[in-house]
């Protein structure tokens, strides 16, 4: 059989493209790309993290041109961020400087600085509030901001870390700082065994679901069976750029609010007297996601038999415009391919059914 | 000013205030812009605590600007992109660099301002610190 090239249905896709719009018109009311930023913040946070790209006001229209769907949210930052050049490197964020607007322990109930829940879902009830419905927005925001301009003033502090402590008492290892420059698997492709860095990032912009998935099987049983948090925190940092290249001055350029998590596990020595710590930290307010991505940074940085012990299984799925992509591509036009499988059965089946046509012939 | 401190009360601030500062420069002066506000993307270097190394998290999207006052260059950058804004703190930094910036007080006062709605904010969030009890243990 000859393979055939065929063409067509330019005008199919096209009338396809357009009726994306009837999708979105659905109805007369307006969603502001204001509204999207604003009230589906943890939605929004979720796709800035998962396209390694923050800009709260690009990832609300985004999702707006998508209906929402986190995926091709994801695409369309990933596929914007393309076609921007990279002016400049940061200089390096401490998190110890957060301005923290959460900030809890599960190792310790009394930490320096205290547990500070912030806002959190943790304690509500899982009751659908039908208030929500008719909530006007207007009196809503009027509200909250007059609650702001009643409060007294209450100094931001630094809140140290939960692991000093314990890295001051010798159960954490303690380390020098490390400056050498980090790779980045945006400019180079991933390499195994890969850089502290590099797994690093690529945890920090996987897909949630993939890592929190990948961190639910370690808690099943299929790694270290349960770290402790350390800590979790949320706040905003400051992000600095350099003012020029002659001088040691620094710009201001904005702060971005970020979630981290340090998990607290037995340490693999065979004593075990010692604590190690896995690290997760991601754009936004995200906090399952940094906690999955701290445990398992920990079980790649200890190793072992298990499929999130392995570099390679873990680093190599999670993102979400190659997994999606990938998985994407099979509804796509396999006419070939398939054709040959196809083929291939009905071989099959045919020499089956002369060897059994034969074996007949014989035993006549 | 130390530009750090220069770039945050600007970043903070409301953008018409800084527009209308930079109109008034130009009233006065002769602003030449070198380079005109422009998108970029800047990346996002962090320092984890575990092996104390450095990482990126990932980028933030930037508008950057860079003009003059007669000799004195004047630079800007900020997360976002609000071009008029940025070229408009271009333009103070530039009449800061060439010393006839006539409002540091009124940035001053202003940081003031700022700090203390960070404050009243904060308020809330501190306002949810947990105040534990020991519970009574049975003898």
């Amino acid at each position: 059989m000859a393979y055939v090239a065929v063409s067509g249905g330019e005008e199919a896709i096209e009338e396809s493209i357009k009726l994306l719009k009837y999708y979105r018109s659905g109805t007369n009311k307006d969603v502001s790309l204001e509204a999207i930023e604003k009230k589906l913040s943890l939605l929004v946070d979720k796709v800035m993290s998962e396209a390694g790209l923050y800009s709260p006001m690009y990832a609300a229209l985004a999702l707006k041109q998508c209906e929402g769907s986190t995926e091709e949210a994801v695409f369309l930052l990933r596929a914007y961020r393309s076609t921007l050049k990279r002016s400049c490197y940061t200089n390096v964020v401490n998190t110890e400087d957060m301005r923290i607007v959460r900030r809890i322990s599960a190792a310790f109930k009394d930490i320096p600085g205290g547990q500070i829940l912030g806002a959190t879902y943790d304690y509500t009830h899982r009751l659908m509030n039908f208030n929500i419905g008719n909530e006007k927005s207007r009196r809503l925001y009027k509200k909250m901001k007059e609650k702001i301009s009643r409060q007294r003033e209450t100094e931001v502090k630094k809140f140290g870390r939960v692991s000093d402590l314990l890295k001051n008492e010798g159960l954490i290892d303690k380390y020098e700082e490390d400056n050498s420059k980090p790779d980045d698997v945006t400019e180079n492709l991933l390499e195994f065994p890969a850089s502290r860095s590099a797994k690093l990032q690529t945890l920090s912009r996987a897909d949630t679901g993939y890592i929190s998935g990948l961190a639910y099987s370690v808690l099943r049983g299929f790694g270290q069976v349960h770290p402790t948090v350390g800590e979790l925190r949320t706040g905003y940092v400051e992000i600095e750029v350099p003012y020029s290249d002659d001088s040691d001055e620094s710009i201001y350029i904005g702060e971005i609010l970020i979630t981290e998590a340090e998990s607290l596990n037995q340490s693999e020595d065979k004593d075990q007297l010692k604590l190690s710590s896995g690290y997760g930290a991601v754009f936004g307010r995200n906090e399952n996601k940094a906690i999955a991505m701290s445990v398992l940074d920990y079980e790649l940085e200890k190793g072992g038999d298990y499929p999130p012990d392995d570099e390679e299984f873990v680093l190599m799925h999670g993102d979400s415009i190659e997994m999606n992509g990938f998985i994407s591509h099979l509804k796509l036009p396999h006419y070939v391919t398939f054709q040959s499988k196809l083929d291939a059965v009905r071989k099959t089946r045919n020499e089956n059914q002369e060897q059994e046509n034969n074996n007949e012939d014989q035993a006549q | 000013m130390e530009k750090k401190r220069l770039f945050k009360i600007m970043n903070r601030a409301e953008r018409d205030l800084i527009i209308n500062y930079a109109e008034e420069i130009r009233s006065r002066y002769a602003v030449t812009v070198i380079k005109n506000p422009e998108k970029s993307l800047a990346m996002i270097k962090m320092r984890e605590p575990v092996k104390q190394g450095l990482f990126y998290i990932g980028e933030v999207i930037i508008t950057d600007a860079v003009v003059s006052i007669g000799n004195a260059k004047g630079r800007a950058a900020a997360i976002g992109d609000d071009y008029d804004k940025t070229l408009s703190m271009a333009i103070i930094d530039a009449a800061c660099n060439c010393g006839c910036f006539t409002h540091e007080e009124e940035l001053y006062a202003l940081e003031k301002e700022q700090q203390k709605q960070i404050e009243k904010e904060n308020t809330l969030f501190m306002k949810t610190k947990v105040d534990f009890h020991s519970m009574d243990s049975e003898a």
